[in-house]
Order: structure tokens, then sequence, then C-alpha cells
């Protein structure tokens, strides 16, 4: 008995300090590559959200240029009437990165929530359910009545409704978000999205897409582990945003993240125009860099001469290196087509 | 002998009851389908328990110290996300290890911070003061390890055996006066081994180790094992007179033994950490600090006639493994195998000032004595003021 547990605790001590020489190494090696270009190899699992192609369940290329407008009707005056329906949750567990699992508290199962979009003057009705736990709402930033802010128009959790009904303004890109206290709580879990109100003589043709920058503070510490542009960290470094050269490109940029005061967007290998939250057709500046505080948000326009590929990403360099980073792919259309018909032919 | 084994099986079938009763009740409450026990949340936890710095790589050795079983899905350097390796895999199961390999091209003498995620999105992190290449076990690295470990442990105890002369000459009185200052030097020796094994599972050991009651533990294990042998050894060579003076030195040398085992590790560490100057001042003090150590082996077998073999073996008894703590330190530091070691070594010494009080007793009389009392007092007094010096 005594040497049974002698050998059985020695054996335990012995694991415990010498761990190597129970590890049996795998036998096919893995590869992968490091900010430097060095090429690593390992017997064991690759932990690499940066350069390795991941798939989670949210996809940001998706959302990247998904717009909805809505059901569209006329009323007998002539507004445009736009309904949308919005289901709040917040029981969901989303893989944010690969491997990290989050309670995610959504809007239509998502985070960022769906990206309304409406016309200045059209009338805009959105039926919100509650199928959360807790107590939502949705407060949409521009003109509407008071009684439509979703501030004390608690909507009650397990299927609580209300309707929110506005004629949409001021033209601009603006959020809309859960406004129940403890907001950052509410936001830091996923309940907010973009509301793009176009102006009504319209913006010029363009490749319009929607960068959301976000962040997550997976283990409750009060400081983000993750940022993002949509959500998923490094997600457009391996999914890099495919545009053309000569074409231009309008970016409507919110950020969201919170506990940090400030977020910023640095473009590189051009500059472009920059409308502050989208409600003047007047750029205020002509840059690469812009700062913006929580809930601030802009309309960036710009195009690339030369193919190749671009980073963006947040110059608030912490962030950048913890997933708010990405590549802009720009590829000749012309000549694309070109060695399309020389291929075909 | 039939009514024998069956009161044997008797016996052995009455042992085994109470714990078959008690792995029915523990599998009813805790097993499959049972909803008694599933209140509460419980919390991975990892801990990074060492840091090497090698060639563009900074590698982390990482633990499941919590209750439930975690994957490790991302690593930073400094809270900046980077890619990384983790092998055998990423899946550990309670108090499985694994090696986390980043590559990093990171600066000498600079600190760093090394992250690890788990799957629900728990960040835990690993300060390292100053990045350091890691040392690998070279010819010259061992050998120099070796030269220190001479330095800081033959050396000193050889010197310090020297004073065997002087306390042969002594009268009784006096002799008891320097047993019980022999007394004094090993009480404090036993009480920094047990605070630097309590301060090394502090700062390095995951809670779930339960730092001091493990010392504790082993000081206690290694305390009664010793005691065992110490008797033992004593009965075998029982009619010889000198025997009891030799077995006492004999484990006052194998405690001190395990102690600058303790020593050796300390100083491994503190170089192979980049700590060179606190390595430096450790070797002084320790060297100083362990003469004393030679006066403790000498001071029971003084009453003896001179035996310069048996008393320059207990020197390296005594002295040698300060090598192999330093080799163990440098090469493969391993606190919790550190903290183990210690333990051993405070029991180990606690087991001995034990026989001494006894051997004083036996053989010199009453312990309350006034010049036994002043030696422990200036025994304690002496290594406090040399420790000041490391």
């Amino acid at each position: 008995m005594a040497i049974v547990v002698a050998i059985v605790s020695f054996g335990f001590v012995g694991y415990l300090v010498f761990p190597d020489v129970y590890i049996t190494a795998q036998e096919q090696p893995e590869v992968f590559v490091t900010h430097t270009g060095a090429v690593v190899q390992t017997t064991g699992d690759v932990l690499d959200p940066v350069y390795t192609i991941q798939e989670v369940e949210f996809d940001p290329e998706k959302y990247l240029r998904d717009f909805d407008y809505g059901k569209v009707s006329q009323l007998e005056d002539g507004t445009i009437l736009r309904e949308y329906t919005i289901i709040a949750e917040d029981d969901k567990i989303m893989e944010i990165a690969p491997g990290i699992f989050y309670n995610v508290w959504t809007f239509n199962g998502q985070v960022p929530g769906p990206t309304i979009r409406a016309t200045e003057g059209d009338l805009v009705k959105i039926y919100f359910t509650n199928n959360g736990s807790k107590e939502h709402t949705i407060h949409f930033h521009g003109n509407h009545p008071a009684e439509m802010d979703g501030i004390f128009e608690i909507v009650g959790s397990g299927g609580g409704q209300f309707t929110y009904e506005f004629i949409a303004g001021p033209a601009g890109v603006h959020p809309y978000h859960c406004h129940v206290m403890p907001v950052e709580e509410h936001i830091g879990h996923g309940l907010y999205g973009v509301f793009i109100v176009d102006p009504k003589e319209g913006r010029q043709q363009a490749d319009e897409m929607i960068l959301m920058l976000n962040g997550f503070d997976t283990d409750f510490d009060g400081e983000n582990n993750l940022y993002a542009a949509n959500t998923i960290p490094f997600y457009y470094h391996h999914h890099p945003i495919q545009v053309n050269t000569n074409e231009l490109i309008r970016v409507y940029v919110v950020n969201m993240v919170g506990l940090d005061p400030i977020n910023n967007f640095h473009l590189h290998g051009t500059l472009y125009k920059y409308y502050p939250t989208g409600t003047d057709m007047v750029p205020s500046e002509f840059t690469d860099m812009t700062t913006f505080s929580q809930s601030e948000r802009g309309i960036l326009e710009f195009e690339y001469q030369d193919t190749g590929r671009y980073m963006f990403h947040a110059h608030l360099t912490e962030f950048s290196e913890k997933g708010w980073s990405g590549v802009f792919y720009a590829k000749d259309s012309s000549q694309l087509n070109m060695e399309g018909y020389a291929y075909g032919s | 002998m039939e009514v024998k084994r069956s009161s044997n099986v008797k016996t052995a079938v009455s042992v085994i009851i109470p714990f078959v009763l008690l792995a029915i009740m523990i599998g009813y409450v805790f097993g499959p389908g049972s909803e008694l026990i599933g209140y509460g949340v419980v919390l991975p936890e990892i801990s990074i328990e060492k840091v090497e710095f090698v060639d563009s790589e900074i590698i982390a050795t990482v633990r499941n110290t919590g209750q439930i079983s975690v994957n490790i899905v991302m690593a930073d350097i400094n809270d900046r996300i980077y890619p990384a390796a983790i092998e055998p895999d990423k899946h550990l199961e309670r108090f499985e290890s694994a090696i986390v390999r980043i590559p990093f091209e990171w600066n000498e003498g600079e600190p760093y911070a090394v992250g690890l995620t788990v799957d629900d999105g728990t960040r835990f992190e690993k300060q390292v003061d100053v990045a350091v290449q890691s040392i690998k076990p070279t010819v010259e690295m061992i050998s120099y390890f070796a030269v220190i470990g001479t330095y800081v442990g033959i050396i000193p105890v050889l010197i310090g055996l020297l004073w065997f002369p002087f306390i042969s000459k002594l009268s009784r009185s006096k002799y008891k006066f320097f047993l019980a200052l022999t007394i004094g030097l090993l009480l404090f020796l036993g009480l920094s081994t047990a605070e630097e094994a309590i301060e090394i599972s502090a700062n390095n050991l995951s809670d779930v180790f339960n730092g001091v009651l493990l010392v504790a533990t082993v000081a206690v294990v290694s305390f009664l094992a010793l005691n065992y042998v110490g008797e033992k050894l004593r009965k075998r060579a029982g009619a010889s007179k000198l025997a009891g003076p030799v077995a006492i030195a004999l484990m006052i040398a194998i405690g001190i033994g395990l102690h600058n085992f303790g020593e050796g590790l300390a100083i491994g560490a503190a170089i192979v950490l980049g700590e060179a100057a606190l390595g430096a001042f450790l070797i002084v003090g320790f060297a100083l600090h362990n003469t004393t150590e030679g006066f403790a082996i000498a001071a029971p077998m003084a009453r003896t006639k001179l035996m310069i073999g048996k008393l320059a073996a207990m020197g390296m008894i005594a002295g040698v493994p300060a090598i192999f703590g330093a080799w163990v330190g440098g090469f493969s530091y391993s606190p919790l195998a550190a903290v183990i070691f210690l333990a051993i070594g405070t029991g180990a010494i606690f087991q001995v000032i034990v026989s001494i009080m006894r051997w004083i007793q036996n053989e010199e009389g009453k312990l309350s004595n006034s010049s036994v009392l002043a030696g422990i007092a200036v025994g304690m007094i002496i290594m406090y003021i040399t420790s000041i010096l490391i």
C-alpha cells in the first residue's frame, strides 16, 4: 500500500516537474509565417489569427457591402416608407476570433447589426422585438421625436415590442445602439449597427463599403482584448478587400469601440477626402489619418491608381496589432477584362 | 493456517469496504446525470511557469492549473498579438503543460510581458523583468557553474572545517556553547530555506499547488524520513563510541548539503534570469555565510580524535550539492522542483537541530543551560548579520 502510494505520488510529481518527458510529438509538422516573413515549423498546433486563413461564424466579407434598404412602399402623399424588422437577443456564444468564444448580444443575430439604409425624407419604421433575457432598446443617432429616442421607452425582455418611426435625416452616416444602462456593457457585447441616410440628390457612383470599428473586452478587465474592423480581428489581412483601380471607393467608417476614449483610421498608398458624419457634401479634409472618439463617424472617398496591396489600420498601433488592421487589394479592372478576353479567345 | 488466512481476508475486506462505499457516494454525487452540484461557474486557469529567450523566439511553458480543461488559442508579447505555435497541442487537460513558441525579435535587457488567451477570452500574463538569451548546457557553461558551485559550496565549508582544532581544545562549557551555536546557525538556515521555498511558490507557482502547505508537507515528510534513517544509522553503529558524533555530523552535512543545493539553485537561476548583479552578490554572500556551515559540521566531532578523511568527506557532502543546484537552476529551472528541494532541505535541517539537541541532552546534560541558550542566540545573530551581506 505504502509503496503504491509512493510510486503514484512520485509519478505525479515527476509529471508536474518534467512534463516534457510525457509529451509525444505529432507526426506531421505544421508551418506558419511570422510578421517578419520567417517561416516556422512546429510539431504542434499553430496559433495564428493574423495570416492563416480562418473561417468563423460571422462573415465580414458579406457584411462589408451589405445594405438593408428595408421593405419599400409609397404612401399616398408620395413619401417612401421603409420597414425593417430587428430582433435583439443576448444568449448567443459566437467565435469572434479563431478559437475565442464570447457571449455576443445581437441585433438580428449578428454583430454589428444590419446596416439600415434610407434616403433623407423617407419614413422609417423599425419593428423591434426583444427576445433577450435583459431589457434592450434601439437608440438611433439622427433626427427623430423624443419618444422615438430609445432611452425611456425600455423594451422588456422575452418578447417585448416597440416600433420606432421617424423621418430619416439628416443625410450622413450614423450609429444605432442599445441605450439601456449600463450602456457600456450593452454596446460592449455587440448591440450596435450602422444607419446610413443618403442625401436626396444622391452621391456619386462608387464602390461603397462599411467599416465598423469595434472591440471586445473578452475577460472583462476593463481593457479591450481584441479590436477589429467589422468584428473579426485581422480578417481583412487574410481576406483582403478587393477594389478596382481608378474607381471611386466610399467607406462609411463608424467607431463603436468602448472603453478606449479614441480610435483612429489610417490609409496607405493614397489620401482620402473626409466628410465628418457625412452631413456635408464638401469634404473637410484631404488626409490619410482621422481620429474618432466614441461613436464618432464619417465618410471617406478615395481611389487607387496603382494595383497592389494597401494596408489600412489604426495608427494606435496597439489596436492594429490586436486586430484592427486590414488590406485593400487593388486590381486593374481593365486589365482583368483584357486577360479574361485573351484567355477566352 | 486456514483460520489465519480467512482472518487476513476479513481484514482486507474490512479495509476495502469503506473505500468502496466512498467511491459509490462520490460517483453518485459527481457522476453523470447528477444535478446535486451544478451550481456556480468554473473558470479556466493557466499558469505561465517559465519564459525563455532563444534566437528570434520567445518560449513560454504553460500549465493548466484550473479545474477544467482549456484550449490555448492566442499568444501575445506586450499585449500585441503574434503568430505562434503550441506544442504538443493547444488542448490542455488539468495539470497538463505545453510549450508556446512565439517568433519574436526580442532585445537583450528589456522587460517583456508574455500573454496567452484561452478559449473563453481570458488572458493570462507573465512579466519578465530582463530578457536574456537562454543558457544552453554546453561544456563551457557546465564547468562555469561547477566552478561557481565550488566557490560557494565546497571551499567555504572546508575553510569552516579548519575551526576543528580550535573547537577541540575548548573547555566543556565553552564546547557546549559552540555546539549550541551550531543549533542557532541551523535554526536560521532552516527558517531561511523555508522562507525561500514559500517565496518561490508565491511568485512562480499557481495557487492550485497550495504553496505554503506544499512546503509544510514536504518538510514534515522529509523530517520524519531523515529521523527514521538517522535513528537506524545510530543503532547500527551503536557499539562504537564514535558513532554518535560522526552520525550527527553526517546528518548535519546532509542537511546543509540540501540547503546548499537551494543556494546553488538561486545562483544558477539568477544568472540565467540575467540578474548578473544579484548573481554576484549571491556568490559573495553565500560564500561568507557558508564558512559557518563548516563550523557546524566540525563542532559535534570536536570531542573525537581528528579524522581528516571523514571531515573532508562531510565537507564535500555539504558543499557539492551547490554545484548540482547551480546546474539545475541554470539549465532546467522548474519552480516546482525548486520548492520541493528547498522544502526537503527545511525538513532535513530541522531534523538535524533535533538530533543535536538530543545529543547535547544525552552527553552534556541539560538544554536550559546558560551557555546553550547563549550559543543558540549568538548563532542566529551571526547568521543574520552575514545574511545581510547577500
